[in-house]
């Protein structure tokens, strides 16, 4: 058994470098086209082939290495000795490949210093394909084996073959793209390196000037994200704060109902509160008309600008403040509060001084949830914020806009990821310092004493009317898809669904001929394929992270959360910028959009996992390998069935927020592969309400048919106590 | 001999859970590990579980080098001290586990795990949930369920310490006359001296990641070798005293005003760490028998079965359990005490 699958995996990484081509192909895999070229063409070449017949030498040491790896599964030894010449060989190989992929690109030599060392390179070449892609995977599973055997990972090749992918993955998919945004950043439009230059986009006064203050034009944008972000933060929290204090201390009778509002900015494109402000707000709103009609006001373009946005946002982001506080307003135990009473403090001081303090770190990670939402948002801005603007909008006129100024859309990427890693930091010191839960296993904890009057009316008439106002923008959303043009002709119609989703029937059978068909297939199509990987990568992780112990999982756990405070923009920017040259060429297909699905949401794939993790008894793995259960059928027989609400957790977040994200694919689309969100977003910026409204209803509705879908898929988890039902999973 | 430790250490990272141990255990035998928590007792058991692989030393099981395979290449199971049964499957389910992981058509594994059920006694319970059963019948699936597998080696992580008090001794009872029963070789772990003597061939005390003492239970409580088994083996009262050699094979211990003659072959001339069981204090009224430790009673307290005394002596407060309750005695009276010589240990010379 050992033995074989090193075998196995050899045999298929050198099957792969001769029989697969070695580069990727401009007509693809499916074609069939490379199978007679797979030894003369240049293109369709075999790696064997590209090293023996097209001069490319320096594939020579990789392959070398997988010979040598079947020369060590089939000669006999020890399994420690095994071990030690498979990682040996394998890691020289991956070594190798990885050198020369970096090395040499499409024009030689990748950089000045190495054609100077080695002198000029006849060759070149693409990005790698399947041949390349195939072998190299078997390298790393042949390197999980070696070290497994060596003993480590508890000697559990399946154990060790997890732990490999998913750091090879982070390594791959979010490690090099933002380090290729660090060094770009540095580089001219040549690529030729200028630290100075870093340097000299940062201090531009298009990000800093604070002309605003003394009247002179506009704010630079870093202030304008900060300034947006703390306002943002703030508020969230206190309306944030009011909801829970209702859900939890008042005898409020439609609670429920307020935990709909939680349900809702999961389900909802990110603009489509922006939409619904214009259609009430706007220049041809209802509230400028009501002005112009009672007052002959003129209509004003008041919406557009900061003030729009932070509505926009607030009213976006204070359910996730809702969400996180509830928890932490349910935490304060309330026998602290009943033995403040005991000591002869009144209700309201019993608040004051018992009840906020414990709340205070839950109102700090309240605080900078709203904080890194806003400055990660992209939707909000771009449609409402008019001639402010902010770092996510900016880098993306700095890529897509006339100015094409790579360099600068790393810098600002930077400093957009500066301020988004320092909240992330500040929100970890504040939740990791001196935990405040006060929940216990004890049976009787008392009962939640009232919030005092005053604090009871405030909350109130803050957060009711607030609460009306959500559920009235998001019904002028689904009013605002169903009339001829909003503002002017309220006629009811279908036009804009019709416009969007028609489908005739002619001679050749159904011809989808709405507008929107193409790119919502698309988006539904890579969601599908997206949604399982995320959740089984995020799961996998999950398992790993909570159930293995190996050298380097802090640094592991760590990098998966980080990539979470990595806002979309920045991602986007940084796929763009690693993923357009060799050795990994896939920009402008669809793959890198799965990829970035699945990278930026796997996150919470993982967080739902840990979470769900934590709760299921240690024992219960033990338990199944002590009864001859290995690893992969521990997995499947026992964790996977008691995780099934994580599981459904995973697949909806995967597939939700695949759908709706726009920051980070904003900038991987193509005509190709154009995805719901950007379609929208183009819609909006050409002032087309009308489809972009119905547009964003039939998502929200498509949304909602996936949930049930997969919840029935999927199945409840049957049994009976020790497992208490899983917290929701967003941090 | 069926499980051996040869200078097994544990690292976690710089703390060494368990430093160099040594011992085997005989095939067909209950041997446990006994100890306070934190102790590494766990540890080690789950190191010849396999759930932990040794830092340092070989572990072998049924001859055979097991030192580097992970828990499912090892022939030993394991019943847990949460009992581990995997809630979403049925009792039979959970029997079957380990038979369908080694290989076993289901048909084949029902008829084992039917038979593993009898063999607890849980005859008719295959389609229950974990969940519906009481926590003694979840304790025997759990055995079941190791059983079935017919391992080299069974291991008992305190299974019992999720019981209450009269479940405990018959649970502990069923377990032994099961081992005894099957032959079976097992390893059991508890912090319970009483529930350790009360099952075991062999009881290995352990302390601060090493072994203090092994032997038979009667071994381990009448010949304590340390003042902390002495203490961890029942109770036992700490005191200094003079010990001068008789003969080599007995010494005579002198406690404040008495003398006593005790059987002994190792202790050094001279003063001397002491431990004197309770039961070996024979309370009498003052002024007693010729040679007693005289005496104040300082705390008297009614326990039903038996009085409880503490008594200052010259020998320092000493405290001591006394059967007969209908005459007791209070606080204040004098007494004289009588010690019985198989009561008195010497634990440090």
């Amino acid at each position: 058994m050992a033995s074989r699958a090193p075998l196995a995996w050899t045999v298929a990484g050198l099957l792969a470098a001769v029989a697969l081509p070695w580069y990727a192909l401009q007509e693809g895999l499916d074609s069939g086209a490379w199978l007679p070229g797979l030894w003369a063409s240049e293109d369709h070449a075999g790696g064997l082939a590209q090293i023996l017949v097209h001069g490319k030498w320096w594939l020579a040491p990789t392959l070398a290495t997988l010979v040598a790896c079947l020369v060590v599964s089939l000669v006999p030894a020890t399994r420690e000795r095994r071990g030690t010449w498979l990682v040996i060989a394998s890691a020289l190989g991956i070594a190798a490949f990885v050198a020369q992929g970096l090395a040499i690109g499409l024009r030689g030599w990748s950089a000045e210093w190495l054609a100077t060392a080695f002198g000029e390179l006849a060759g070149r070449q693409v990005g790698i394909g399947a041949g390349a892609a195939v072998a190299s995977i078997a390298l790393l599973a042949l390197l999980s084996i070696g070290l497994a055997l060596r003993g480590a990972f508890g000697g559990d090749a399946f154990v060790a073959g997890a732990i490999t992918t998913v750091t090879a993955s982070i390594v791959l998919f979010t490690a090099w793209p933002i380090l290729r945004i660090l060094v770009q950043a540095f580089q001219n439009g040549d690529g030729v390196f200028m630290p100075a230059l870093l340097i000299e986009r940062l201090a531009a006064e298009k990000i800093w000037t604070l002309r605003c203050l003394w009247g002179g034009g506009r704010c630079g944008v870093a202030w304008n994200t900060l300034v947006l972000a703390l306002c943002c933060g703030a508020g969230t929290t206190a309306l944030g704060l009011a909801f829970a204090l209702i859900a939890t201390r008042t005898g409020f009778r439609f609670k429920r109902t307020l935990r709909v509002l939680t349900v809702l900015p999961i389900i909802t494109p990110p603009f489509v509160i922006g939409l619904a402000l214009i259609l009430v707000f706007g220049r041809s709103g209802l509230v400028n008309q009501l002005l112009d009609w009672s007052f002959g006001i003129q209509a004003t373009r008041w919406i557009y600008g900061f003030q729009g946005v932070l509505l926009a946002q607030l009213f976006a982001f204070t359910p996730v403040a809702f969400l996180v506080l509830i928890g932490v307003v349910e935490g304060v135990s309330p026998t602290l509060e009943e033995a403040a009473q005991t000591l002869r403090a009144d209700r309201w001081s019993t608040f004051a001084t018992v009840s906020l303090p414990l709340m205070r770190p839950g109102l700090a990670n309240a605080f900078l949830v709203g904080f890194i939402e806003s400055i990660a948002d992209f939707g909000n801005p771009i449609v409402l914020g008019g001639d402010y603007g902010v770092l996510s909008t900016e880098i993306y006129f700095a890529v897509v806009g006339a100015q094409l100024d790579y360099g600068r859309a790393a810098a600002l990427g930077i400093l957009l990821l500066a301020f988004a890693l320092g909240a992330f930091f500040l929100q970890r010191r504040v939740v990791g310092q001196g935990s405040y839960a006060t929940i216990s296993g004890k049976g009787d904890s008392g009962l939640p004493t009232p919030l005092p009057d005053a604090a009871r009316r405030a909350a109130q008439w803050v957060a009711l009317p607030w609460a009306a106002f959500t559920f009235v923008l998001y019904g002028f959303a689904f009013v605002g898809g169903l009339v001829k043009v909003w503002g002017r002709d309220y006629t009811p119609t279908l036009d804009h669904y019709a416009k969007a989703f028609s489908i005739e029937r002619t001679a050749d059978g159904l011809l989808w001929s709405g507008a929107a068909w193409n790119s919502f297939w698309t988006t539904v199509k890579l969601a599908a394929i997206a949604a399982p990987l995320t959740a089984a990568l995020g799961l996998i992780a999950a398992w790993i992270l909570v159930r293995q112990r190996f050298a380097g999982r802090a640094a592991l756990e760590f990098a998966t959360m980080l990539s979470f405070a990595v806002p979309g923009t920045v991602i986007g920017v940084a796929y763009v910028f690693a993923f357009n040259v060799p050795p990994i060429e896939i920009t402008g297909t669809a793959m890198i959009i799965v990829l970035c699905f699945v990278f930026r949401n796997m996150p919470v794939g993982v967080r739902a996992g840990v979470a769900a993790m934590s709760q299921i008894d240690r024992s219960l793995d033990e338990a199944s390998a002590t009864l001859r259960g290995r690893a992969p059928q521990t997995l499947v027989y026992v964790v996977l069935p008691l995780l099934r609400p994580a599981i459904v957790g995973a697949l909806v977040y995967g597939f939700v927020r695949a759908v709706t994200t726009v920051s980070a694919v904003v900038f991987l689309v193509t005509a190709e592969y154009e995805l719901a969100t950007t379609y929208i977003i183009l819609r909006v910026i050409n002032g087309d309400y009308g489809l972009a409204i119905a547009y964003s209803c039939a998502l929200i509705v498509l949304m909602l048919a996936v949930i049930l879908l997969i919840q029935l898929a999927v199945g409840e988890r049957r049994l009976g106590r020790r497992i208490a039902p899983p917290l929701g999973g967003r941090a | 001999m069926s499980v051996e430790f040869r200078n097994v250490v544990k690292r976690y990272g710089t703390t060494e859970a368990v430093s160099g141990i040594d011992f085997t255990v005989e095939s067909g035998t209950l041997v446990t590990l006994l100890g306070p928590s934190g102790c590494g007792k766990t540890t080690t058991l789950r190191m010849i579980a396999g759930l932990e692989l040794a830092s340092e030393g070989r572990i072998l099981i049924a001859g055979r080098d097991v030192t580097s395979l992970g828990a499912t290449e090892r022939d030993v199971s394991m019943v847990f001290q949460s009992y581990a049964l995997f809630p979403h499957m049925t009792v039979v389910e959970n029997v079957c586990y380990g038979l369908r992981r080694s290989g076993l058509a289901k048909d084949q594994a029902v008829v084992r795990a039917r038979e593993g059920l009898a063999t607890v006694g849980l005859t008719g319970y295959d389609e229950r949930q974990p969940s519906e059963l009481s926590g003694g019948q979840q304790q025997r699936v759990a055995v079941a369920r190791a059983l079935v597998l017919k391992p080299s080696v069974l291991l008992f992580d305190e299974p019992l310490s999720n019981l209450d008090a009269r479940l405990r001794r018959q649970m502990r009872e069923e377990i032994r006359e099961l081992q005894q029963r099957l032959g079976l070789t097992v390893v059991y772990v508890t912090h319970d001296q009483q529930e350790a003597m009360a099952v075991s061939d062999r009881i290995i005390v352990m302390n601060a990641g090493r072994i203090e003492q092994q032997g038979t239970p009667r071994d381990l409580y009448e010949r304590p070798a340390t003042p902390f088994l002495a203490r961890f083996m029942g109770e036992s009262n700490p005191a200094r005293g003079q010990v001068r050699r008789l003969s080599s094979a007995s010494i005579r211990v002198r406690l404040g005003e008495t003398e006593i003659e005790i059987g002994n072959t190792a202790a050094a001339e001279g003063e001397a760490k002491i431990a004197v069981r309770p039961e070996a204090i024979t309370v009498e009224a003052a002024p007693g028998p010729a040679g007693a430790l005289p005496g104040t009673i300082s705390k008297a307290s009614y326990l039903g079965t038996h009085m409880e005394y503490s008594i200052d002596t010259a020998a320092g407060t000493l405290f001591a359990t006394c059967p007969r309750v209908e005459r007791p005695l209070v606080s204040g009276d004098k007494v004289a005490l009588v010690l019985a010589p198989r009561g008195v240990i010497v634990v440090e010379s």
